[in-house]
């Protein structure tokens, strides 16, 4: 057996406490930049749309809409 | 494993037990305490070595066919320290089960010492009559021995057996003997011979719940989020006399006393630091428990959804959460170690015939040590997927038969982990989402359309 | 907005219009969609994600097999767990659409690693089915009208009581999806009538065939389909497009619905198919003389008609007479008979009439599951006769039969919902857009000025348009008022799981049920055979994993019959019964301690009626069963043969003991409100093996024979 005394206790890299509120921000940028893209996406025509927006937009929403759901899942205690 | 053991020791001791023989007991006090489906002996032990040489160890001997029923044995010195038990097989013997016990400090020619030991055998507390109706009393039988079962002679020794209840219905009168309320004391008796046996039989009224464990599954995962998730399938049987006829639920509601040998519900112990705790079984929750929190802990009262009766049986499903700070710590060197109980409490007195403890380690570890409190086996490790793993988490899997609340004890286990790893899930989110978002890219540019449609072509 | 710089002025503010209306679209109907989802979770919140109900439970158990054993096993399951001593082959009875899709769902959900419960599937699949249900309600409005009115038919659709009285979250049945599958057809098959495309016309034949695979409603969706074209046909509207899309869409879809085993041949042989093979026929004939007429002239044209009607006419009456005759064609089934005629089950076939949901419906019931849209339903209705065309037609052919049919069968209630609220929805959308026109925000400029002394004419043309408006609004947040208190007070509790209010006013939970299902599962033998009435058999085969007699597929009237029978007769007679179907336990429903009204007692008579419905059963007559005065009580007064029968005894055994009421005599019933006839007896064949702890559910055990001798 180790010793106790010469471990420290491991506690998680962000707070428990504050995972409903992290999952609240991220979430809604990412909604917002989803919304966004996908309105773009219905509105442009071939002509007005613009390929580096398009990924752009598209990569802050995945990263953003990635993390929300990471801490959404573990505000609901689905701990991954 | 064990098999080797025995072996080496056997070889061992084989040389040794002749000089053993010159120990004698010299005093005995034993109880045997019945108030619970256990039968916990406890037996303080003054050694005296009457022979020319230093002895280092002593043996420890059980009554015969008693092995199968025994679940766990200690022996104490007078400082409380834990002397080393183990099996030994011994020719003088035959086929006798013998247990040689180390002692910490030597025992030189004409000294005493005193140690204590401690034995819990399950399944010995036999229901008789083995079934009964709803109104009967439940009546247990013991059988054990009057004397003190041991390979030396015993100068002096007393019994005393605590029985459940004062309703003690017979009992085998060896003289001298005595009874008051719940006890009953044999002895002191004087010069017995080494493996004397002379029969001895109670038989008591006991309330006390007469309940197994017959299959726990206890499952641990560690998420370095901060969460340790245990979860624990529970199979329990009622091993007290069998129901004999109906079950009359009107009788059931007005009999409102607490002796009976029926269980309503009992209580779990759960971890201080727990909390979402569920309770439940195949077809949904089982509304009926409560949870009071003490300063150390949490008592969960738990009702299973009918009352047990003798032979009935139930399972059950029960799990709750503790942030990893309670049981995760990390070395110097970078490893992490998990310090839990292989085995926590169901509720007093406890019997668990098998238990199963499974522990899922987080996605990535590497060079996983284990540390066990005493002989499990080790089951063959496997892979399980769960919610976004690419990779799987490893599980350790755990065995062990018969156990009691004695075995409550830590293991260990000693792994290494990069905290990298943590980013492994919300990145494998985003490029999931970005492979979506790819596909409306592409998909808004292909045309799938034969001829240029009517608006592109007036243009 | 940078990257249109090259546009000029105009261009761009119609886009930014137009990007307007879109994320309008998008977002209502995604809030609508998301509120569908979410209203339906009432049950989910109050009690726990619980399998709801009695059929849920055999879809769920099913779908459960399917899951782990894979579709040939469950295609191929034989099983003995049902209908003891017969069995059940479950593949070929059933419609399999619903398991398949919870099935592909649940591995589709393993596959990526998202470790989901199959339970939590079927408890969620009902309102995630609706949610779509909302999406494709928008879609078909929108061709039928304009999106508009598919935006407000959306919003209501989310949220009509008599769509989600079958949809909430537990209620795990054909019908949740069922729903979504017939809109899907429907919209495909506007879609093929308007383009006239096979492209469309088989998609529409898909959607049929997922309809077909999930409920037995697709015989609605194959009447009326055929009954469009046919109204186009007589209404002179039938053109190539209707043809390619009707043709298409009967050939493909026939051939793909025989592929489910429990339709098998019915759709070229069954009386109920056959409106759709006519109407093909006609299709055919009607563009052969198309064609015809374009080829010949007129005189010789005529000869040729009426030779060829006259011969085929005969041929094919002939032909139908035959086929009828010698059973090909399979006869009218009695629950379609009670479609047409509301009596006929009630009178013919006791089993079906003793069903709640097949009881005709009330007025009192159509506004409380669809609240304004009853008076919205006509006015819609009105603007499509205003505007007829192609599609609106059939919009009215399916509000007209489907209220017929609402009217005839509670049950169908559910067909009705969604086109009352497109109906509603483009009344509403009409009415709205109508009005809005004329409330105008008051502009102090002289050109309004001139424009309104033209306008004169229309006296407080602003002020009544804004009252009107005023006034739907309040009626439309009506409509959400009542939809949310209907969905919560009246459809969302499990039925599994009781609930009351105590005296102080905190809940109690009655889980008897569970409770006593799950002492079956751990205290019994596992082959054990279990007799109750059939409501209870899909519950004890998937909770208490038992065999039992007689389920809720009650395709065997005989057998049920001789259930009811042993209920109804005395204790040696029963006994016979119940030791000839090898009865080891005998579970009854029992209210009468707590006041849970819908308990074996209550329903005591159609065991009876029904029982005595067979021959072997034809002692047993339901006059018997009354007191003198020709009432149907439980106390002193009841007659003797009721107080001595086996349900009777079963129910009330040590019950005259117990006192449930303040300052009543002990046995006093508080469903009956009296106090039993028949106190202290005995049973002599039966012992009493468990009573749950309200007393809701009582399971007897049978005792062998007596020995031989003693």
């Amino acid at each position: 057996m180790v010793d106790v005394e010469t471990m420290v206790r491991y506690v998680s890299p962000v707070n428990p406490a504050v995972f409903p509120h992290l999952t609240f921000v991220l979430l809604g940028i990412g909604i917002f930049f989803t919304a966004w893209f996908f309105v773009y996406e219905v509105t442009s025509t071939k002509p007005t749309r613009d390929i580096k927006k398009e990924l752009l937009v598209s990569l802050v929403a995945s990263i953003f809409s990635g993390f929300g759901i990471l801490f959404l899942l573990l505000s609901v205690e689905i701990y991954v | 494993m064990y098999k080797y053991l025995v072996c080496g020791v056997f070889a061992f001791l084989l040389t040794l037990n002749i000089a053993n023989s010159d120990i004698i007991n010299k005093n005995v006090e034993r109880v045997i305490d019945l108030s619970s489906q256990l039968v916990k002996i406890s037996a303080t032990i003054t050694l005296e070595n009457t022979g020319k040489n230093t002895e280092s160890s002593f043996l420890v001997i059980l009554e015969p066919n008693t092995l199968r029923n025994l679940s766990y044995i200690s022996v104490k010195d007078s400082h409380k320290d834990e002397l080393k038990v183990t099996p030994v097989k011994l020719e003088k013997y035959g086929d006798k089960d013998v247990f040689s016990v180390k002692l910490n400090q030597q025992l030189a020619a004409g000294r005493t010492a005193v140690v204590n030991l401690e034995c819990i055998f399950t399944n010995t507390l036999v229901p008789y009559p083995s079934s009964i109706t709803q109104k009967e009393r439940q009546l247990v039988r013991y059988f054990g021995n009057h004397y003190f079962y041991s390979p030396y002679i015993t100068t002096k020794q007393t019994t005393s057996v605590v029985a459940n209840s004062r309703s003690i219905e017979t009992y085998t009168k060896l003289k001298p003997v005595s009874q008051s309320d719940a006890t009953i004391t044999y002895g002191p008796y004087t010069d017995i011979k080494e493996l004397q046996i002379s029969p001895m039989t109670v038989h008591f009224e006991s309330n006390a719940p007469f309940l197994t464990v017959t299959r726990l599954e206890r499952l641990i995962e560690v998420s370095h989020w901060g969460n340790i998730a245990v979860q624990e399938n529970i199979d329990i049987l009622h091993t007290g006399a069998k129901l004999k006829g109906p079950f009359s639920r009107y009788d059931y509601q007005r009999d409102t006393s607490n002796n009976h040998h029926s269980i309503k519900s009992y209580k779990t112990i759960l971890p201080a630091a727990a909390h979402s705790a569920y309770y439940r079984d195949s077809n949904g929750n089982i509304s009926t428990s409560q949870v009071r929190v003490r300063k150390d802990w949490i008592e969960l009262e738990l009702r299973p959804r009918y009352p047990l009766f003798g032979g009935w049986r139930s399972s059950y499903t029960l799990g709750y959460s503790v942030p990893s700070y309670q049981y995760l710590y990390k070395t110097p060197a970078g490893q992490y170690v998990l310090r839990m109980r292989l085995i926590d409490n169901v509720f007093d007195d406890m019997h668990v015939v098998e238990l199963e403890t499974s522990i899922v380690l987080p996605v990535g570890v590497t060079n996983v040590k284990l540390n066990t409190p005493y002989q499990v086996e080790r089951l063959s490790d496997s892979l399980t997927y769960k919610y976004l793993d690419t990779k799987g988490r490893p599980i350790i899997r755990l065995k062990k038969t018969n156990l009691v609340e004695q075995h409550i004890q830590d293991f260990e286990i000693t792994y290494d982990w990069q905290p990298i790893l943590l980013l492994h899930e919300p990145i494998l989110l985003s490029i999931a989402l970005y492979l979506l978002f790819l596909v409306v890219i592409v998909y808004v540019r292909l045309d799938f359309s034969l001829s240029k449609a009517e608006h592109v072509k007036t243009q | 907005m940078v990257t249109m710089l090259g546009l000029n002025k105009k261009s761009q503010s119609n886009a930014n219009a137009e990007k307007q209306e879109t994320l309008l679209t998008l977002s209502i109907l995604t809030l609508a969609a998301i509120l569908s989802f979410a209203t339906r979770l009432f049950s989910v919140l109050r009690f726990e994600s619980v399998i709801h109900e009695f059929d849920p439970y055999f879809n769920y158990r099913t779908t459960k097999y399917l899951a782990e054993q894979g579709f040939y096993s469950f295609h191929n399951w034989f099983d003995d767990r049902a209908w003891y001593p017969l069995g059940r082959i479950i593949g070929g009875t059933i419609y399999p659409g619903l398991m398949v899709t919870s099935a592909a769902i649940y591995h589709l959900c393993w596959l990526l690693n998202i470790t989901i419960d199959i339970r939590n599937v079927c408890v969620f699949l009902a309102p995630l089915f609706s949610s779509l249900t909302t999406i494709v309600t928008y879609l078909l409005t929108k061709e039928l009208r304009n999106a508009g009115a598919g935006l407000v038919a959306a919003a209501m659709v989310a949220i009509v009581p008599g769509y989600i009285s079958r949809s909430v979250a537990g209620s795990y049945d054909n019908e949740g999806i069922a729903i979504f599958c017939m809109l899907l057809t429907y919209y495909m098959w506007i879609k093929a009538v308007k383009t006239g495309t096979i492209l469309w016309s088989t998609l529409a034949a898909l959607a049929y065939f997922y309809m077909v695979s999930s409920w037995g409603g697709y015989v609605f969706l194959i009447n009326l389909i055929p009954l469009h074209v046919l109204t186009l046909m007589v209404t002179g509207r039938f053109s190539h497009r209707i043809y390619i899309a009707y043709s298409t869409l009967y050939c493909v879809g026939t051939i793909l619905s025989m592929q489910i085993s429990f339709v098998g041949f019915q759709p070229v042989q069954s009386s109920e198919h056959m409106l759709a093979l006519g109407v093909f026929g006609l299709c055919q004939i009607l563009a052969l003389v198309d064609y015809l007429r374009s080829k010949l002239t007129q005189d010789e044209f005529e000869t040729l008609f009426s030779a060829l009607a006259y011969t085929f006419g005969a041929a094919l009456a002939i032909f139908i007479g035959i086929l009828t005759f010698s059973g090909k064609i399979s006869p009218w089934t009695g629950r379609f008979y009670s479609l047409l005629d509301p009596s006929y089950a009630k009178n013919h076939i006791p089993i079906i009439a003793s069903v709640s949901e097949h009881q005709p419906t009330s007025w009192s019931s159509f506004y409380f599951d669809l609240q304004i849209l009853v008076f919205l339903f006509p006015a819609g209705l009105y603007f499509c006769f205003a505007q007829l065309t192609d599609a609106n037609i059939f919009l009215i052919l399916y509000g007209v039969t489907s209220i017929y049919f609402a009217g005839v069968m509670v049950r169908l209630m559910l067909v009705l919902a969604p086109v009352m609220c497109i109906l509603s929805g483009i009344a509403i959308s009409h009415l709205l857009t109508k009005f809005m026109k004329n409330v105008e925000p008051k502009n102090p400029s002289e050109h309004h000025h001139k424009k309104k002394k033209l306008e004169s004419n229309l006296v407080l043309r602003n002020e009544i348009s804004a009252a009107f408006v005023g006034i739907t609004c309040i009626l439309l947040i009506s409509y959400t008022f009542h939809c949310t208190w209907v969905t919560s007070e009246a459809y969302s509790s499990p039925s599994i799981v009781l609930s009351a209010r105590s005296h102080d006013g905190g809940r109690i939970i009655f889980d008897d049920f569970r409770e006593a299902y799950n002492w079956l599962k751990m205290n019994t033998p596992e082959d054990a055979r279990v007799m109750s009435w059939w409501d209870y058999g899909y519950q004890i085969t998937a909770m208490a994993n038992r065999t039992i007699l007689v389920d809720n597929n009650t395709w065997n009237n005989t057998h049920i019959s001789r259930v009811g029978q042993a209920m109804a007769s005395s204790e040696e007679k029963a006994y016979e019964i119940m030791r000839e179907l090898d009865v080891d336990y005998v579970l009854v429903i029992f209210g009468g301690l707590t006041g849970y009204s819908s308990d074996d007692i209550n329903k005591f008579l159609w065991m009876v009626r029904i029982g005595g419905s067979t021959d072997r059963g034809a002692h047993i007559k339901e006059w018997d069963y009354y007191s003198p005065s020709g009432e149907f009580r439980v106390d002193k007064e009841g007659s003797p043969t009721l107080l001595n029968c086996l349900m009777y005894k079963m129910c009330y055994y040590r019950f005259g003991q117990v006192y449930t009421e303040g300052g009543k005599p002990p046995g006093y019933d508080r469903v009956r409100s009296a106090e039993i006839g028949n106190k202290d007896f005995e049973l002599d064949v039966l012992e009493e093996a468990y009573t749950t702890e309200h007393w809701l559910v009582r399971i007897y055990k049978v005792k062998d024979l007596p020995n031989r001798g003693v």
